[in-house]
């Protein structure tokens, strides 16, 4: 066997160490001869070892998460004295595996010694009795070694993501909010402007200006383009709505973007007014390096299938003129129609309809400076995110959704640069993952003038009556002058302004190690998610949609 | 063990049996903790019973066990979102150029006074549950619209409905009013012991293969990852036991019964496979 696959077989018990470990635990090949430890995310084993001393070492060092054994209170104490780390291993290892004893595998067994697993009923004690004078003898060989300080050290690197990892599925849960409960505190915070419009004041110079922006819509493209969503159950053509934007539009649109730019207003939270023509926002070209890095393709059928699930897929007609099924009740009401004399009905079939193609997605990745840290998963955050929205825009554009993906960054109110990756009328191909592949993350980020941007971009050129805006950030607005408090309120309100408009907001965070709290600040009441890897999108995918969607359309049914 | 079951035929094909009548052997069911008494009690209050709990935990077999126990004919409909009030209530049906009603299982078991278990309840339309309303608190009444009638329902009668809270639903979730109107009880795994117990008698497998088993799925439901679509449930394990039973070794068994339906993820097959070599042995039974 040569010793790459040798390293794969190793990897191959992450699923076991993170089922006894009950925390996401990976297993890699360990240094050459240094006994098997774990830094609390990896276990790394000696790969001199046999298999089965590989696999004794694992269970040993998944079971002292598992059991407490390695948590920060206790390693702390352990300092960095080889010779008590060593004891304790030798006491705590036993009663680790004593209390995971119905859980391991059989072959593990044999490595239990009672009479030590009993010295210890805790951490606690058990370092008490490695303090103690009492003749404890070695571990095992096969139960590796505790590094204290290497354990330290990597528990401070990963404190901030820890908490939000752990419960990442309650989480999920919990903030999946609809916006209509968020409209109210939307409405709180603004005295001036009511939740469909406006009637005050600065309602109506904010309409004003929005009109301006939407300017291209109303001239330039087709009347039919903004047509009523509610599908009629009854009898439908069976046609759905088209996106009709033509690309005339889009050549306006950036042909004045790299003029000038576009200026969006800003909300001052502190004195609680818009701040008019506060920020430029340029269209810049991303900058295709030569050495882009291959930007490998991600998988997405997972995410297709969630997607593809939601009400906007497939949804059944009753009352069709052909259909796959036959509508009993309406076969039976022709049936006695006709019986009675009068001329049937005959549209008597149950049809599915695919009614998706009036759905557009505008994609916002946020690639300033804080995405370049590490994410908790492995990789930085940037890769993470670039991952799941290049996974998000294919799957979209698969499914025939209108979809776009734009990057961004800021360097001060003048410089809001949004590079457009795919506009909404090119098809992905090589040069898209290229340009995906060139992102680089750098500068900082002035997330509400990037989602009003994309909010207008949506309304010119979405071209459908469902919009949604997908934002994918690690939730930290900071700029000049932009500090997180003021923008987490910015952009709370830009996000609010798109709701007004019709436009669906979802926020996802992925592989970042924001708290909650913060995100939620952010974010406020849009649909939020945060998750650890992108391929944990596809689970959460098709409610959030639906929410951000559905939120958009009460205010569509107000309008 | 074989309940007697006897097929329905009626319009809707998701009415899947009237099984284990009294006559036939009580389904083999270990209680738990009070799950029993509650059922019982909320039966004799006419409360409508809600159960939640996850996948292949033993829902179903608890409420079999239950209407053998009261004597009670079962109705089960295992809903799915296309499932209409008329495939609940009934509909009318042309025969020989007359139309004629034809009951659906809600009212025949309204009728009969039987136990009529929704199974899966999220997944109906949010308007059938409109239907199950009056039927749930205290007018325990059915309103056949079509009809213009409205049944009361007899003392015997009683709705059950269960729902799995982790599946797949973040905003699919039974509408307050509905949930208020019923009498709870929560389904968890059992205890390694008597899960041991159940899927040896399921099974027919030796306790100390069935006990492999069981430590497997321990550990399986300890995952907390993504692509790993449920957790493995008492009912793979079983079907795994029937495996072995049936001569296939016990990895052969794990990997076709428990792997494989848990997910299509390559990477985790991978992981499942390599957790199922080193928690059993080799060998046939």
């Amino acid at each position: 066997m040569s010793s790459e696959t040798h390293h794969d077989g190793v990897a191959r018990l992450g699923l076991l160490a993170s089922a006894i470990a009950r925390r996401p635990l990976r297993v890699a090949p360990g240094e050459r001869g240094e006994a098997a430890w774990t830094d609390g995310k990896v276990v790394f084993v000696d790969i001199n070892e046999s298999a089965r001393g590989q696999l004794e070492s694992l269970v040993v060092q998944a079971s002292l998460l598992a059991a407490g054994s390695l948590d920060p209170g206790i390693v702390q104490r352990l300092g960095r004295r080889e010779a008590l780390a060593k004891r304790y291993l030798a006491v705590e290892g036993h009663r680790a595996l004593a209390t995971l004893e119905a859980l391991l595998p059989p072959s593990s067994r044999s490595l239990l010694d009672a009479r030590l697993a009993r010295l210890g009923d805790s951490p606690e004690a058990s370092l008490a009795a490695a303090r103690s004078r009492e003749e404890l003898g070695d571990p095992p060989g096969s139960f590796g070694a505790i590094h204290p300080p290497r354990l330290i050290a990597s528990m401070r690197s990963a404190e901030g993501t820890r908490s939000s990892r752990r419960t990442v599925t309650h989480q999920q849960r919990a903030r999946v909010e609809l916006a209509e409960g968020a409209t109210t505190d939307d409405a709180q915070e603004d005295p001036f402007a009511s939740p469909v419009g406006g009637g005050g004041a600065i309602g109506k110079w904010l309409s004003k200006v929005l009109t301006a922006v939407r300017q291209l819509r109303s001239g330039g493209a087709p009347g039919g383009a903004d047509a009523p969503t509610h599908w009629t159950r009854a009898r439908g053509n069976g046609k759905a709505v088209f996106s009709t934007a033509t690309t005339g539009d889009i050549e306006d649109s950036t042909g004045a973007g790299k003029e000038r730019g576009r200026k969006y207003p800003e909300w001052d939270v502190h004195s609680r007014h818009y701040r008019m023509d506060w920020c430029t926002v340029h269209e810049v070209d991303t900058r295709s390096s030569k050495d882009a890095e291959r930007f490998a393709i991600p998988d997405r059928t997972g995410l297709r299938r969630s997607l593809a699930r939601l009400g906007l897929g497939i949804d059944r007609y009753h009352r069709q003129a052909q259909g796959d099924d036959i509508d009993i009740d309406a076969v039976i009401e022709a049936r006695v129609e006709m019986m009675a004399g009068s001329a049937p009905d005959e549209a008597v079939f149950i049809d599915s309809v695919r009614r998706r193609r009036d759905l557009s997605v505008l994609v916002l990745l946020d690639i300033s400076g804080s995405a370049a840290e590490p994410a908790g998963q492995g990789g930085t955050v940037h890769e993470q995110q670039r991952a799941a929205a290049a996974a998000l825009m294919l799957a979209l554009h698969e499914l025939g959704d209108r979809v776009a993906l734009y990057a961004y960054h800021s360097q001060g109110r003048s410089a809001v640069s949004l590079m457009p990756v795919k506009r909404f009328d090119e098809t992905p191909g090589a040069d898209v993952m290229q340009r995906i592949g060139s992102l680089e993350p750098g500068a900082y980020s002035r997330l509400g003038a990037a989602i009003r941007h994309g909010t207008a971009l949506l309304q010119d050129l979405g071209g459908t009556p469902r919009r949604l805006l997908v934002v994918l950030s690690d939730g930290l607005a900071y700029d000049h002058g932009y500090e997180p408090a003021y923008g987490a309120a910015d952009a709370r309100r830009a996000l609010g302004e798109a709701r007004r408009d019709g436009v669906g907001c979802l926020c996802l965070s992925v592989g970042s190690s924001t708290d909650i709290e913060a995100l939620r600040r952010v974010f406020g009441a849009s649909a939020h998610a945060a998750f650890a890897r992108p391929e944990q999108l596809k689970q959460v995918i098709g409610p959030l949609f639906r929410a951000a969607i559905r939120s958009a359309d009460v205010k569509r049914r107000l309008e | 063990m074989k309940d007697a079951e006897a097929r329905v035929l009626t319009s809707d094909s998701s009415v899947k049996d009237i099984g284990s009548t009294f006559k036939s052997l009580r389904p083999h069911y270990i209680p738990v903790a009070s799950e029993e008494r509650i059922f019982k009690a909320a039966y004799r209050q006419r409360l409508a019973i809600l159960i939640k709990g996850p996948t292949g935990c033993g829902k179903t077999r608890f409420v079999e066990a239950m209407a053998h126990d009261l004597g009670r004919p079962l109705i089960t409909v295992a809903c799915h979102d296309d499932l209409t009030t008329a495939d609940l209530v009934g509909r009318f049906l042309l025969r020989g150029g007359e139309t004629e009603w034809v009951d659906g299982p809600l009212t025949r078991a309204v009728r009969e006074g039987a136990i009529c278990y929704l199974d899966e309840v999220v997944e109906a339309r949010q308007d059938t549950t409109v239907v199950l309303h009056p039927l749930a608190d205290h007018r325990r009444q059915l309103q056949l619209e079509r009809l213009g009638v409205t049944l009361n329902a007899p003392r015997e009668f009683c709705l059950v409905v269960s729902y799995n809270p982790g599946y797949q639903s973040i905003l699919k979730d039974l509408k307050d009013s509905t949930r208020q109107r019923m009498a709870a009880i929560e389904f968890g795994f059992p205890t390694p012991e008597v899960e041991q117990d159940i899927v040896s008698h399921e099974s027919g497998l030796a306790g100390a293969q069935a006990a492999e088993l069981v430590r497997l799925g321990q550990a399986i439901r300890r995952l907390d990852i993504a692509g790993l679509r449920e957790v493995a449930s008492t009912r793979v394990l079983i079907a795994a036991g029937r495996l072995v039973v049936d001569g296939l070794s016990m990895r052969e068994a794990a990997r076709a019964a428990i792997a494989g339906p848990l997910t299509d993820d390559a990477t985790v097959t991978r992981g499942l496979f390599e957790m199922i070599d080193v928690y059993l042995p080799d060998q046939r039974a």
